[in-house]
C-alpha cells in the first residue's frame, strides 16, 4: 500500500473499470437471473412465473435436451483436437532442431482469421458439388464410398461444425503448453535418461506433472470456451438441418431473438452459466485431486 | 518425404574435410523421422486452407465451379476483388471495425491499468472480493449478457450505435487486462514507490509518472492480444447493430452470402482476403509481441 493514498484516491482509479464492468458484464448477469423467472416477449407486460421457466427446460423441452447433449459432444472434439493435437505438437516441437519459430507462426495462423471467414472456408471444404477438398481427398485414398455432404447428413454434421472451432485454436493452446514444456529442467530430463527412462516414461513421470498447473489453466480455457461456442455452428448450419447441431448457445440466441421469448431464453442463458462454472469446479477437482495423489 | 530425410545427411556435406569417424554420429532415429513428417502434416493441415483460400480468390468463377479444388488455377485473375468492391462496402466495414478496436482497446487499456493500480499498488481492504469480481468475467460466457444487454439498450436508446458493441467487448475483456497489469506492477520495487512518496508525489503523481510510462510493453501485449478477438468479434455486432452504414466486418461479409439467391464464392473468398490482411500483417510483423502476449495471458491467468 502506498503510504500517502487517501480513500478519494483508490475510489478514482477504481470506479471507472468498476463501472463498465459492472455495466457490461455483472450487472447483466443479475438481470438474467431476474429475467428467467419471468415471461416476456418484449412488448407487454412482464409476467411472473415462478420456476416454470426451468420447469419447462427440465422436464418439457426436447430441444434443451438435445442442444444440451450437442454441446457436450461438440465440446468433446473442440477439447480433442484443441488439448490433445496442442500437446501433442508441443512435444514433437520440442525435438525440433529448427524452425520452431516459424512452424509456432503457422500454426496460430488460425486463430487471427475471423469465425466469418472460417465458416465460410469449412462450408466450402465439406461441400460435394462442386466437389470440396475433404471429398477431393476421401476420392483419392480411396474412401469414395464415404463421399456426402456433410453439413447436410444429420450423422456428420455435428463433428462437421466442431470441427473448424477446434482447428481454429489449436495453436493458441500449443503455445501455451510449449512455453511450459520448455520450462521444465533439462537436468531432470537428463537424469532420467540417464537411469533408462523411455520416451514415454519421460513424458509421463518427468514432463507431464511439470506441465501439470498449466495443463490445468488451458483445460479450464478450452472448456469454457467450448461450452460457449456459437459462431460457427451459427453461421454454418444455424443449427440444422433439424436440431441435428444446434448448441445451447444457438438455442439460446434463436429462442431470444428469433422467438423474441426473453425469460426463457434468460434461463437457458443461466444454464450455460452453470454449466460452466460446474465445468471448472469439476476440472479443478478431477485435475487437483491427482496432482495430490 | 526426402525433404524430411535430408538433416540426417547433411553433417557429411557441410565439413568435407573433417575425418567423417569424428562427426557426431546420430543414429537416424524412426522417432525423429516420424515426428518431423507428423509436424509437417500438421501444418499443412493448419495452413493450406488459408493459402487454398487465397488461391481461389484468384480464380475465376468457371475454374471454380468445375475444376479439381486442389489444382492450381489456369489463369489468375483480379475481377473477383473487382466484384468484391462492388458488391459490398469492405471500406466502410474495415473502417467500422478500426474505430470498434480502437474504442474498446483503449478502454480496456485504460481502465485495466486504472483498476490494477488500486488493487496492487494502493491496496484497500475489501481488494479481494473486488478481484474475485473480476474473476467471474474471465468464466461467464458472452451470451449472458447479449438479452440484458438487448433490453438496456433499446431503453436508453443505445441500439445500432458503436459503443453498444464497445462497452461489452471492453467489458469482457476487462478481467484479463486487470491481472496482466497486476502481474505487471508486482515487479515494479516497492522502493520506487517509497522513494517517489517521500518526496511528496501524491498517487495520481506516481501513476502518471511512474506506472504509466514503465508499463508499455504490457499496453502493448493487452492491445495485441484483445485486437484479435475484437476485430473479429460476430456475437455482439450481429446482435446489437442493425444499419449497413456501422457494420463491422464479419457482418459485412455475411451479406456475400446468399443475398442474391446464388453465392458468388469467388467474390466472397477476395473479400475474405480483403479483410484479414490488415489483422494478418500484423500478426505477422508483431507475431514474437503476441506469441508472447498470448502465452502470458494464460499462464499468469
Amino acid at each position: 500500500m502506498l503510504p500517502n493514498r487517501s480513500r478519494l484516491s483508490v475510489l478514482v482509479f477504481l470506479l471507472p473499470p468498476l463501472l463498465l464492468y459492472g455495466a457490461a458484464v455483472l450487472f447483466p448477469i443479475l438481470q438474467s437471473l431476474v429475467l428467467s423467472f419471468f415471461s416476456w416477449n418484449g412488448i407487454s407486460d412482464m409476467e411472473f412465473v415462478g420456476l416454470a421457466n426451468y420447469v419447462r427446460m427440465f422436464t418439457g423441452d426436447d430441444i434443451f435436451w438435445r442442444s444440451f447433449f450437442n454441446a457436450l459432444g461438440y465440446l468433446a472434439i473442440c477439447l480433442v483436437l484443441q488439448l490433445g493435437g496442442a500437446l501433442l505438437v508441443a512435444s514433437l516441437l520440442t525435438s525440433l532442431s529448427r524452425g520452431r519459430e516459424l512452424i509456432k507462426t503457422l500454426y496460430l495462423l488460425p486463430a487471427v482469421i475471423s469465425t466469418v471467414a472460417i465458416a465460410f472456408l469449412f462450408v466450402r471444404i465439406y461441400s460435394i458439388d462442386p466437389v470440396g477438398l475433404l471429398n477431393q481427398v476421401l476420392q483419392w485414398i480411396g474412401l469414395g464410398a464415404l463421399e456426402r455432404p456433410w453439413l447436410s447428413d444429420i450423422n456428420t454434421v455435428l463433428a462437421a461444425v466442431s470441427v473448424p472451432e477446434g482447428w481454429r485454436f489449436t495453436g493458441l493452446y500449443m503455445l501455451i503448453l510449449y512455453a511450459a514444456l520448455l520450462s521444465v529442467p533439462l537436468e531432470l530430463e537428463e537424469a532420467a535418461r540417464l537411469d533408462g527412462a523411455s520416451r514415454w516414461q519421460l513424458f509421463t513421470k518427468i514432463r507431464f506433472p511439470h506441465i501439470r498447473p498449466v495443463w490445468i489453466t488451458t483445460t479450464i480455457m478450452a472448456t469454457t470456451y467450448g461450452l460457449r461456442g456459437f459462431d460457427i455452428p451459427y453461421l454454418m448450419t444455424n443449427g440444422g438441418p433439424g436440431q441435428s447441431s444446434e448448441l445451447l448457445t444457438t438455442y439460446m440466441y434463436k429462442t431470444a431473438f428469433t422467438s423474441t421469448d426473453f425469460g426463457y431464453a434468460s434461463t437457458i442463458s443461466v444454464f450455460i452459466v452453470v454449466e460452466c462454472l460446474a465445468a471448472v469446479g469439476l476440472i479443478l477437482f478431477m485435475l487437483k485431486r491427482k496432482a495430490d495423489a | 518425404m526426402t525433404a524430411q530425410a535430408a538433416p540426417i545427411t547433411r553433417p557429411v556435406m557441410t565439413s568435407p574435410d573433417s575425418p567423417p569417424p569424428l562427426r557426431r554420429r546420430r543414429k537416424p532415429s524412426l522417432y525423429g523421422t516420424l515426428s518431423k513428417v507428423l509436424i509437417a502434416l500438421i501444418v499443412i493441415v493448419q495452413v493450406y486452407p488459408l493459402a487454398w483460400l487465397f488461391i481461389t480468390s484468384l480464380r475465376t468463377e468457371q475454374d471454380f465451379a468445375t475444376g479439381d479444388p486442389f489444382a492450381l488455377p489456369k489463369s489468375l485473375t483480379w475481377d473477383n476483388y473487382a466484384r468484391a468492391f462492388e458488391t459490398g462496402n469492405l471500406g466502410m466495414n474495415i473502417l467500422n471495425s478500426f474505430i470498434v478496436t480502437m474504442g474498446a482497446n483503449l478502454l480496456i487499456v485504460l481502465l485495466g491499468m486504472m483498476a490494477a493500480y488500486a488493487l496492487q499498488v494502493l491496496g484497500f481492504r475489501f481488494s479481494k472480493v473486488v478481484r474475485g469480481l473480476f474473476l467471474i468475467g474471465i468464466i461467464v460466457p458472452v451470451q449472458i449478457a447479449l438479452v440484458p444487454l438487448f433490453i438496456d439498450y433499446s431503453t436508453i436508446n443505445l441500439l445500432d450505435t458503436y459503443p453498444s458493441m464497445i462497452i461489452p467487448l471492453a467489458g469482457f475483456a476487462l478481467p484479463m487486462s486487470i491481472y496482466l497489469f497486476s502481474s505487471f506492477f508486482n515487479y515494479i520495487p516497492r522502493e520506487t514507490y517509497e522513494a517517489a512518496s517521500l518526496d511528496g508525489a501524491g498517487p495520481y503523481r506516481i501513476f502518471g509518472l511512474i506506472t504509466l510510462p514503465l508499463s508499455v510493453n504490457t499496453v502493448v501485449t493487452v492491445v495485441l492480444v484483445n485486437s484479435i478477438f475484437i476485430w473479429n468479434d460476430f456475437i455482439f455486432a450481429n446482435t446489437f447493430v442493425l444499419s449497413e452504414e456501422l457494420k463491422t466486418i464479419p457482418l459485412g461479409l455475411q451479406n456475400y452470402i446468399g443475398a442474391m439467391g446464388k453465392t458468388d464464392w469467388t467474390a466472397t473468398f477476395a473479400a475474405v482476403c480483403v479483410t484479414i490482411t490488415p489483422l494478418l500483417l500484423v500478426f505477422l510483423v508483431l507475431n514474437k509481441a503476441m506469441i508472447q502476449g498470448l502465452e502470458s495471458g494464460a499462464t499468469k491467468g
